[in-house]
This record gives structure tokens, sequence and C-alpha cells, in this order.
């Protein structure tokens, strides 16, 4: 069921440590993409492995590599370890457990562009794995693993690790890269795309942490073995992250292309007794919900998951059985949106308040049916108009669970209509008079 | 970078073809096709397009998702549907989302009427709003400083006014706070938003959320005329467009964007100093003094007044014009000294004569560069002058090219400025060091072999790819430098007289040597005083050495005390020049020698909108020749204690916005100043005044003058490389007349020397007994603008005595100290300022200042002064 890769030696003890880790076969891939493979080699590698960003996007690692462009200028790479996504919690166990993979990862993608500069910037909330991983770093360091002239190749790289102040949207690339850079963290406009122009204003690669650490084993056991798992278009593993209504939630590391009803269901193991499963979100907060009906036995890979209409997005799969109103969670879920909006561009800073502010009514049985149409509407009017994903990541989930549950939504603001009602009724007619006599006296 | 020579492209927008400039975004490309797509956050002026309104979402084919016109450049056979029903929707959906938190409160805004957020939600909004939540709420209105007051629930975060401070004015004291929907603009630590240009963004805001606290709640869009003209508080000479309420009243001043002179920016002193316009202390009826007191009069007795006392004088009459004297008013004086009364003796300079061979050099066309070249040079040497102080919109024209165009800043001069931090080298001289400097430097040009090791650039890679185009290489080829040659010990020794380091020279020169066409621009200080004549020999080896005849896109543009100084120089208000910049026919006295000279060869003194105790070197002089002026006649707009005290005859001075007529840019452009009010009280225009008074002093033709079109006709006739120019021809835009076929009349000058012609410039004043050299500035905001309008009188500076931290701790005097300044007797009063970067043992003072006025301890020459902490009183 599980196909252990990235987390295969993950209750090693010491693990953390670059003793442990090598003893493990740690940096051996590194070694040899510095002093046995030449840049473009390492390159190559990676673009034939198709290994696909686990960010978010599933855009391919190895042709984002490729956009760099040749030369001398400085170019940076950058891992982006601000895992802030609600349901995502796999890049915190990677660099809690294993930050040595990520360092390697680092080492061996900068070596593949010609980046002497990289930065890790991680939640500032991941203050244990920060700490975990500025030793690692150090220990990289302390080893000649970085710095100058690494393995006495005439290489020379500098990680430095970035930690975050609490923003949601540096998890967009280009925000990111502005938090970086010192200023306020508001996503950039693309292009100029940061493979040209990116931290300050060099070129820039930027990846997740779970696909620096697939960066590697792609080096460590070949092309070939690496593209043995997955599906026709996703190569490799993928770490799971299963949370919400199931009884083992946790990290899971599958093949992609396994079965949503295996990793739930087998693994996760399913919903509580007695419940059903009504919708999962496949790949985080952000991603449109799937019912269980639709859902369950489709593959887990990027492009089964694009064509149910939803995305793998990094992989955190949200369980929400029978027994979760909807319009909470909806609530909840705007709520975070418009909390990290960063208000640069209007769909998302008006849309998300707006969307806020309706679903309180729907909660509260302020709103009519005709409301549910409008919020329907102010989903569609954000998606596709916004500077960034962000103002997506929320219209796209609440428009679908509009679409696929308008009666359970309907249903939720009659019963509060209803409940409103009566509490008016019970109350004592001298309190009713009294406050009818505030008015005109 | 290179002037670019635009391509065209085509491209289909809404079914028709479309050809426009390649690289233009699609907002201005669309234009082109008569196509309007709305924008909120878009204004290239502010640089790169952020992106941030989502207004100018359009269709384009091959895309699936929509996309912002104002960041997508047009392409060759690009297909743009900017009316498809999707585009339709998306526009709808951002004017109520906009609309989200927007009070709609526009019966009591200011911006109602002229609002671009009313025009596009009528436009292209839905026409209805759907949003039944409450809005946002913030305190409002609140001060954003004195001159802006901000509405933050009115505003849209379209970015403007962040950008315009970060990218422009690069204050750097707006930004942004908190996020999302909570997300306003502000400042850090919520100080006032007070700069030099800070009342841009009000021009910028496209709804009523930063507004004028001169302006608000005065008129609506419909009870004001808008009137073209020109501002002439500064030299920049910005165009502005006057808001007139009832043919009277100025309301407020906003930009009139001209590329070639303002780029659209102005400065806080043009937008709200036209407050003193109707300050209730202004001189409206003409006086005379009788019995020692000044009484109002009518015209025709001032005028009966002004002529007797003038022709009893005769020849021994001098004439001073103010910076701000139009052309035609120039004309007319100079016609009225010298036909009239036969006398030489008039002036528009203030400190010391300007030789002839000097002021017909300084006029040629092809030493002249134009504002625009700025943008387009390799480098940009400013010399001896505060931009920001003493002509702000070159500051940002300069800024604007080191950001944007990658041009390259050479700093000359002692006082730190405000554009040492982005500036690639400085050479930082002692007070009057410029000279020695500009003299090594241009000695440095012609070593053979350049400096080792030319500096690396130490912004961060911009565009390094450009080459420059037209390098000193190529254009020497012309006439090269005499290479080699310079004065005795060299570069060493100059830049030690200078008061500067060698290296600091020649790393300069291996900049300017590597770059492409140079644009200098010199402070009008560098040619006065006893050494101004070396000082301008110093400028003109150094255009010589730049190869700047030879070069396209390179020349010099003069930084001048007075607005017009260039215009009045060519109309003939020079002692020994006439018209045209012709020798006079007897040469007269300049300024400085008019103070010594009156009581005793001279008599009579007709100041035209000129203060020489504010304004003019050494005021003990000017005190001393103003009290034994027999006569004094003035023309002036407030009281002042030269008028108020010495005058004899004061007749009013129009104001800007009542001043019909042509001033001329120190790059040569003629521009119109369009009478945009009507004249309060008796004020009559000047060149009226002017004709009428010559007219009874027997000036041949005078009462010919019936309007101020005539006087330009007679001018232009005049100076023959003004010759055939019409005001038709000048129109809004201005006109130089370099770039007319009269130029070629401009009187020829001397062959530019080579440094090895050069004198050498003084030993550098040894301060002795703890003295310090004497250096002097000019604030933005000392002036009568300042002072008489109530908004700006807050920044009305008093005098600030800047020192070196290492003075500052030798003579035991910190920031905030009240310190004397005393010389030879006089003394003036301040507050120290210890400041990083300024060199030791000198000391700067502000000129104008209405307090503490630094021409107190002015002669002409090198100075030493000495400051000591004032007694507590």
């Amino acid at each position: 069921m599980t196909t252990m890769r990235l987390l295969k030696d993950i209750d090693e003890p010491g693990l953390a440590t670059r003793e442990v880790y090598e003893r493990l076969g740690g940096y051996a891939a590194m070694r040899r993409a510095v002093t046995e493979m030449e840049p473009d080699e390492v390159l190559s590698q990676i673009s034939e492995s198709d290994v696909r960003g686990r960010g978010g996007a599933g855009f391919a690692m190895g042709k984002k590599a490729g956009f760099i462009p040749k030369g001398d200028m400085d170019k940076y790479l950058v891992c982006n370890a601000d895992e802030s996504e609600p349901g995502a919690f796999k890049d915190r166990v990677l660099i809690q457990r294993n930050p040595h993979l990520l360092v390697e990862g680092c080492i061996i993608g900068a070596r593949a562009i010609g980046a002497n500069k990289a930065f890790i910037y991680i939640r500032g909330e991941y203050e244990l794995q920060g700490d975990i991983l500025e030793a690692a770093v150090a220990e990289a360091y302390a080893a000649g693993y970085l710095g100058r002239d690494i393995l006495d190749q005439g290489f020379d790289l500098d990680l430095v690790v970035h930690r975050g102040a609490g923003a949601y949207i540096c998890g967009e690339e280009t925000g990111l890269l502005d938090s970086l850079e010192g200023k306020r963290g508001n996503p950039r406009l693309k292009p100029p795309f940061p493979a040209n122009a990116g931290l300050y204003q060099g070129p820039t690669l930027i990846n997740n942490v779970e696909t620096l650490c697939n960066v590697p084993l792609v080096i460590g056991m070949g092309v070939e073995e690496y593209r043995k798992v997955g599906s026709e278009q996703s190569k490799g593993t993928k770490v799971v992250s299963v949370s919400g209504n199931v009884q083992r939630p946790g990290n899971y590391e599958v093949a992609l292309g396994t079965t949503i009803r295996e990793i739930v269901y087998d693994l996760a193991g399913g919903p509580l007794e007695g419940r059903e499963i009504k919708c999962f979100f496949p790949g985080g907060s952000s991603a449109p919900v799937l019912t269980g009906d639709e859902g369950l036995d489709l593959a887990y890979d990027f492009e089964t998951m694009a064509q149910a209409g939803s995305m793998l997005g990094s992989g955190s799969i949200i369980v929400v059985d029978d027994a979760q109103p909807l319009v909470p969670l909806a609530l909840r879920l705007a709520q975070f949106y418009r909390h990290e909006s960063c208000g640069k561009c209007t769909p998302c800073r008006e849309g998300t308040n707006w969307t806020v502010k309706m679903l309180e009514r729907v909660d509260s049985g302020e709103a009519t049916p005709m409301d549910l149409e409008l919020l329907q509407q102010v989903q569609t009017n954000i998606e596709g108009n916004c500077l960034c994903v962000l103002g997506d990541a929320m219209a796209m989930p609440i428009g679908s669970m509009l679409v696929k549950f308008r009666s359970e939504f309907e249903e939720h603001a009659e019963r509060a209509r209803m409940r409103n009602d009566a509490a008016l009724v019970e109350q004592p007619a001298v309190e009713l008079a009294a406050a009818a006599q505030v008015g005109p006296a | 970078m290179p002037r670019p020579t635009p391509n065209f492209v085509t491209f289909e927008i809404d079914g028709r073809d479309v050809t426009a400039p390649e690289g233009s975004m699609l907002v201005d490309g669309a234009k082109y096709g008569d196509v309007e797509i709305p924008v909120f956050c878009y204004e290239p002026k502010l640089g790169q397009p952020v992106g941030a309104c989502r207004m100018c979402l359009v269709e384009i084919e091959g895309i699936p998702k929509l996309q912002t016109a104002c960041s997508t450049p047009v392409r060759d056979g690009m297909v743009v549907i900017t009316g498809s029903q999707r585009v339709k929707q998306a526009q709808n959906a951002i004017v109520e989302f906009l609309l989200v938190n927007h009070p709609l409160d526009c019966p009591v805004c200011d911006k109602g009427g002229e609002c671009p957020l009313q025009d596009i939600a009528y436009g292209w909004g839905a026409g209805r709003s759907r949003f039944i939540e409450p809005k946002r709420h913030f305190e409002k209105p609140l001060e954003l400083s004195p001159l802006i007051a901000i509405d933050r629930e009115r505003c849209i975060l379209c970015f403007r006014c962040v950008r315009f401070s970060q990218e422009i004015s690069e204050d750097y004291q707006l930004t942004f706070l908190e996020r999302a929907d909570s997300t306003y603009v502000g400042t850090h630590h919520g100080h006032p938003y007070v700069a030099p240009f800070s009342g841009n963004i009000v021009d910028l805001c496209p709804v009523g959320a930063l507004t004028s606290s001169a302006y608000r709640f005065r008129a609506r869009p419909w009870d004001i005329e808008n009137a073209g003209s020109i501002c002439t508080i500064c030299p920049s000479q910005c165009n502005v467009t006057f808001s007139v309420r009832d043919d009277m009243k100025v309301l407020r001043v906003f930009a009139r964007d001209n590329a070639e002179v303002d780029d659209g920016w102005l400065c806080d002193r043009g937008r709200y100093g036209f407050q003193a316009i109707h300050s209730p202390e202004r001189i409206t009826r003409p006086k005379v003094k009788e019995g020692g007191t000044l009484r109002e009069v009518s015209w025709d007795s001032a005028l009966a007044a002004a002529a007797e006392g003038l022709r009893k004088a005769g020849a021994g009459t001098a004439a001073l014009a103010g910076g701000e004297t139009s052309n035609e008013e120039g004309f007319l004086l100079q016609r009225l000294m010298r036909e009239g009364l036969g006398s030489p003796h008039v002036d528009s300079r203030a400190s010391g004569p300007i030789e002839r061979e000097h002021a017909r050099a300084l006029a040629r066309p092809e030493l002249a560069a134009m504002v625009s070249d700025i943008d387009h040079a390799g480098a940009v040497v400013v010399v001896d002058s505060e931009l920001q102080d003493e002509s702000p919109i070159l500051d940002l024209r300069v800024r604007k090219a080191i950001r944007r165009l990658g041009v390259k800043v050479i700093v000359v001069g002692g006082r730190p400025g405000a554009l040492d931090p982005p500036a690639d080298a400085i050479v930082r001289t002692i007070p009057g060091g410029a000279e020695a400097a500009l003299g090594g430097l241009a000695a440095a040009l012609g070593e053979v072999e350049p400096a080792d090791g030319a500096p690396a650039d130490r912004r961060a890679p911009r565009d390094s790819s450009q080459t420059p185009v037209g390098g000193l290489d190529e254009r020497q080829h012309g006439e090269p430098a005499r290479q080699g040659e310079s004065v005795e010990g060299g570069i060493d020794d100059l830049s030690r007289r200078a008061g500067t380091s060698a290296e600091s020279v020649r790393n300069a020169a291996a900049i300017l040597r590597a770059a492409g066409p140079v644009v200098v621009l010199w402070g009008e200080r560098l040619s006065h005083g006893a050494r101004g004549g070396a000082g301008v020999n110093a400028l003109l080896a150094l255009a010589r050495a730049l190869g700047i005849p030879e070069t396209e896109g390179a020349g010099l543009i003069e930084v001048p005390a007075g607005t017009n100084a260039r215009g009045l120089r060519e109309v003939g208000c020079l002692p020994g020049l006439g018209p045209g910049l012709a020798d006079a026919p007897s040469a007269g006295r300049a300024a400085t020698e008019m103070a010594s000279a009156l009581g005793d060869e001279l008599s009579a003194l007709i100041l035209l909108g000129a203060d020489p105790l504010r304004t003019h070197p050494d005021r003990a002089a000017w005190t001393r020749a103003l009290d034994a002026a027999g006569f004094v006649v003035a023309f002036s707009d407030f009281p002042t204690e030269a008028l108020t005290e010495h005058a004899d005859v004061i007749l009013p001075l129009e104001s800007y916005a009542e001043r019909e007529g042509t001033i001329t840019h120190p790059d040569g452009r003629l521009q119109r100043l369009r009478q945009a009010i009507g004249h309060p009280g008796d004020v009559r225009p000047v060149w009226s005044v002017l004709a009428e008074l010559s007219a009874r002093l027997g000036v041949p033709g005078a009462e010919g003058f019936l309007t101020s079109p005539m006087v330009s006709r007679a001018l232009f006739d005049a100076v023959p490389f003004y010759a055939g120019l019409t005001l038709e021809e000048i129109g809004g835009k201005g006109k130089r007349w370099q770039e007319r076929s009269a130029a070629a009349a401009a009187p020829a000058a001397p062959e530019l020397p080579a440094p090895g012609d050069l004198d050498a410039p003084p030993e550098p004043l040894e301060p002795e007994n703890g003295d310090l050299r004497l250096g002097t500035a000019r604030s933005l905001w000392s002036g009568r603008e300042t002072e008489h309008s109530p908004i700006l009188r807050f920044l009305a500076p008093g005098q600030r005595v800047e020192l070196s931290a290492e003075d500052g701790v030798r003579l035991g005097v910190a920031s905030g100290d009240e310190v004397t300044v005393a010389r030879n007797g006089s003394s003036v009063r301040g507050v120290a300022a210890l400041r990083d970067g300024l060199p030791p043992a000198s000391v700067y003072l502000y000129e104008g200042t209405a307090e503490g006025n630094a021409t107190e301890l002015l002669n002409g020459e090198a100075t030493t002064v000495r400051v000591h902490k004032a007694a507590a009183e």
C-alpha cells in the first residue's frame, strides 16, 4: 500500500543528524552530482525523471529549472517551506525528521541551475523545525557540503534559513520573494517570471520542500528506477497529509496513482464508525471538493484530479463526513482566506470579505436562497480574475460546495431562520413592547 | 539609454486592425484604435505596472485566462477582444468589488464630477450594487499632512500614492499597513507625510481619498474653469493648470503634463504657493512717498512721479530685474533704460558680472541639452546645486533616469545632497571648490589611459546589456580634446585645490569616459563672485573634454537662481549685452557694482520684482546703497523691508496667474504665460506700465504697445535667434529656439578652453583660529510663496547652520543648538545641524531666508566665518 522513499527511514533515531543520515546513504547523491556530473547532466536527469512540483501547481521541476538562463549572473535557489495551507503538514515532518534530505536536495538543485545562493523560507510558526533545519545547515557547512569550494570542485553555495512572519501569502512564490527581500509580502505581477527576474531581480528557481527532497532520490537511484513508481504523468511517490474526519489522520507516503479509497480507508482508517464520507478536499483547503461517490475510487495523481475538476495541490486530503455541517466549514474556510488575503488586488480583497459576510448571514439565518445565488456569482467573479491564486483558492472550494451541496446550504439557512423566528415568538410580550417603544417615542 | 526610435506593430482589437508602438502596453496601444480600456492602478509615469486593480482585464486569443491590458505589451498579430460577454462580466465584477467598501458619498466628495471611479462605474459597471453588508469604517477625514487630507473609506487601494512615494520621489514615507480588506495607506508610526513632492498624490488619486487641504470644499468641478499657464516660482518652469473660480480666484494648481519640462509632476511649493496670490498683504495699488510716508495714489500720479524722478536721474539710473520678470518685461525694461534714460546699468543677475563671451558661449545651441536628454543620457553630472531645493522637478527627472533608465549620476559640490545616495560617484569639495573640481575632471578626461579599475556599478544590475551609443571615443573624432594637457601640478593639484581627492576625480572621469552622452546640470553659483568667470571657464573646459558640442543628446543645463534667468539674458538684461546678446552701445554696471556706485555716480534705482536685501549678496552694501539712492521705483507684490524704508514709488506687481507673456526655460524653451485670473485691485499688467513709463520718458514707439502680444512681436524681432517666432508656435508646450532655423543667428563664441588654458584656481582658503569656510545653499521653502501662503507657512525655514560632526564636537555645538555665525562684524543666528558627509572646516547656510539670511555674510569672495554657540537670552 505505502511506498516508502522519502519517509523510508523517518523513524530512525537521530536521522536529523548528519552522522545518521550519512550512515543510511545520505549525501551520496550530492557527492555524485557535484563530483561526477556536470550541471547540465544533473538538470537533464531531473527533467527526465519528470518529478513534478509538490507545492500545489504540479509543474514539472525540470522544465521550470530549464527556464533559468545560462550564464554567470547571480542566480538563486529558493526552497518554499512556508507550508501554511490548511490540511498540509507533510513538509513539517520532512524538515523535522529528515532535514539533511532537504539540504542535500538544495545543494543538488543549486548545482543543476548554477546558483550560488540558496534560501529556505520557512514559516515562522515552524519554530522547532526551523531550529532543526538551522542545525542541519550548520552541520552541512561544517562538513564542507556548503560554503566555498564544495568537495574541492570549485562550487560555492551559501544556504540561508529565513523565517517568515506569519503570512499565508508568503507561500505564493512571488510574495515569498518580496518578503525575502525585506518588503511587504505581496505577490508580483507575472511576467516576468521568477526564472527570469526573481529574487533581487536575478534568475530564481523556487521549489517546494518535498520537490527538492525528491531530487536526491532521482540522482541516487537513477532516473529509470525513480520512474518505476507512479502513474502515467505523475512519477514517484507523494507524501499525503490526511486529516479531517478519519480515524488515523497523518502523513502517508504512497505511489502516485494509488486510489483515494486506499489512502483514506486502508491507511487512514476511514471515517468514524457509522459515518459516511460526504466529501473531501483532495489537495488541501484550496482544492474544489469532491463528493465521496465521485472521488473515492479515483487514482490519486495530478492528471486524474485535474480531470475530476479538482487538483492534487499540495497532496493534503481533508475528509468531511456526513455529521459535519458544511456551512460553518465554508465560513471558517472563507474567514481564513479573508484573513490571509494580502489586499493587493481587488477581487480577492473585496471578494473574500464579501463572501465571509454573506456566509455569516447564511449561518445565522439572515439569508435567503437568493443570497446563495449571489454567493455563487461572487465566487465566479473572483475566479480567474485575481493577481495570484489566493482568491481562487477560496472561490474554488466554496464554489464547488455551493454547486454540489446547494440543498444543504438552503436547508441550513432556512433552519437558522426558523430558529430565529421561534426565538422571537418566545420572547415575553413585555420585552417586545419595551423594544417597540425604543423607536419613535 | 539612447532615445528610442519606436517600431510599430499591428494587432487586432475588437475586429479592427490597429498599429501601435512596439512595447507599449495594451491599454496604451488600444488608444491608437480609439478603444478605451478602463484602469485605476495603471499609470506609466509610476514605473512598471502592478496589475492590482484588475480593471483592465481583456480577452486575448490563445490565452485561456483574461489578461490585464496594463501589463501585456502589444505584439504583432495579437488578437484582443475588449467587448465580449466574458470581459464585460469581469469589468462589472471589478467595479462591483471596488464599490463594496466605497462609501459612495459622491455628493459631498471633492472628487465628484471629476472622479475616475465615478466615470468607470458609470461606463463599465453593471449599474447596481448587490452588497448589503456593513462597509468598513475609518475615522475620517484625517490629516495625512497639513497639506493633504486622507479619507480611507474612499480609498480603493490602487497603489498609486504608495508607488509615487517609493518609486518617484523616493521619500519612502507612504506604505500599506494591515492586510486584506483591512489594508490602508499610511506612514510609518503615523508621522505626517511632509516631503517636497507630496501633493502629487492628490493628482494621482483616482478617488476622493486624498484631497488637498487647500481645495477641500472650495468648489465643485462645475464651479471652476481651468486655465493653463506656467509656474514661475522656480526655474523648473513646470506647466500648470490653474483652477479658477469666478474669473478672480485661483483655487488650486495642478500639473499640466509636459514630458519635455516636468513629466507631469509638481513640487508642493508650486502646488500650494498660489495662495500667496490672494494674500491680504499683497500690494494692489500704486503708492508714492510723500513727506516720508507711502500713500496710495492713482496710477497717473504714480507714473508721473516715477517718470519725473527717473528723468531727473537720467543716465544715473540703475535697474535690477528679478528672476520672475518675463521676457517682454525685461525687454521693455532694458529699452526704457538704454533708450529712455541713456543708462546702460541694467542687470538680471544678483552676484556680479558675467563676461560677454561667457554669456554667449553658454547660449550656444550646441552646448544646450534639453530636459528630456536627461532620460537618455549616459551620465548626468550635477554641479554645485541641490536640485531638490533649486529646481525640484529636475531632481525627480534625475531620479527617474537613475532608477528606470540606468543613467549614471555624478555629484560635484561641497554640500551633501538628496542625490548623494543614488549617485554613482561623488566629488565632495570644499565650498567654492567646484571650479577646481571641474578643471580636474576636464583634465582627467583628457588623460590617455583610463584610470585603473573603472569603478564597479554599485547598484543592482540594471539592464547592463545596453551599450552606450556615441561614447567619447567615437565623438572625439570631430575635435579631440588636447590630451595630456593640464595646468601645472595636474589633477592632483587641482583636486587639492578643490579640497577633494584625485582618486574621486579620476573615478568620476572614468565613469564619464565609459558613459554615453553627458548632461551637466550646473548651479548658477559656479558663476558667482570674484571667481565666477573662472568657474564658467572650467565648466566650458569640461564641456569640451566631454565632447559636448559634437554629441547628440549631450549638453549643459543651468540651474539658475532666477526663474527666467536665461530669457532675461537673451532679451538684453545684462549690463554689457543688449537683446540677442549683442554688444550694448555702452557697458554698464553689474548688480554688485551698482551697490557701490549708488549715491555716488548712480542716483536712482528701478527694482522690477527684485529685492536686493533678500536675494543679493552683501546685504550691508545694499542697505547702504538703498539708503544712498536718491530715488527708488519698485515693482513689487509684497511690502518688504527694502520697499517700506527705501522706495519712493511702489508699483504693484502682477502675480504669475495674472501675467501674460513668455519666459524661457534654462534649456532654451520659450513658454507662454497665459492670464488665468483678473487683476485684483488696481493692479495693471507690468508690460503696460513699463510701456507707459517708457512713453513718458520718450522711448520711441513705446506708446504703440497696446497688447502684450505686440510686445512679444517686438521682442522676437529684436532677438535675431528668436526671429519669426510667434506665440502660436510656442503654443501650450513651448518651443526651444535652438530647434528653429533662426538659431543659426545665435552669436558666435570663442573656442572652448582646454584644461591647459585654465587659470590655476586659488589655493584653498585655510581657516584660522577654528574658523570655517562659508558655503551657501537655498531652501525650497524660502521665499514669499511660502511666507504668504497660509498652508505652507509652517514650512518657512529659519536659518540652519550645517556643520560636520567633527566641527560640531570641536566647537561644542550639537544639532538643534542656537548658534551665531559671524564675519567682520556682521553676524546671523541660526540653528545648528550636524550633517554626515559635510567636509570638515566648512559651514553651510541658507541664502534668502526671512531671518538670518546668509547674504549678510557674503561679499563675492571666498570667506571664512566664526561659529559659536549663541549665548542664552
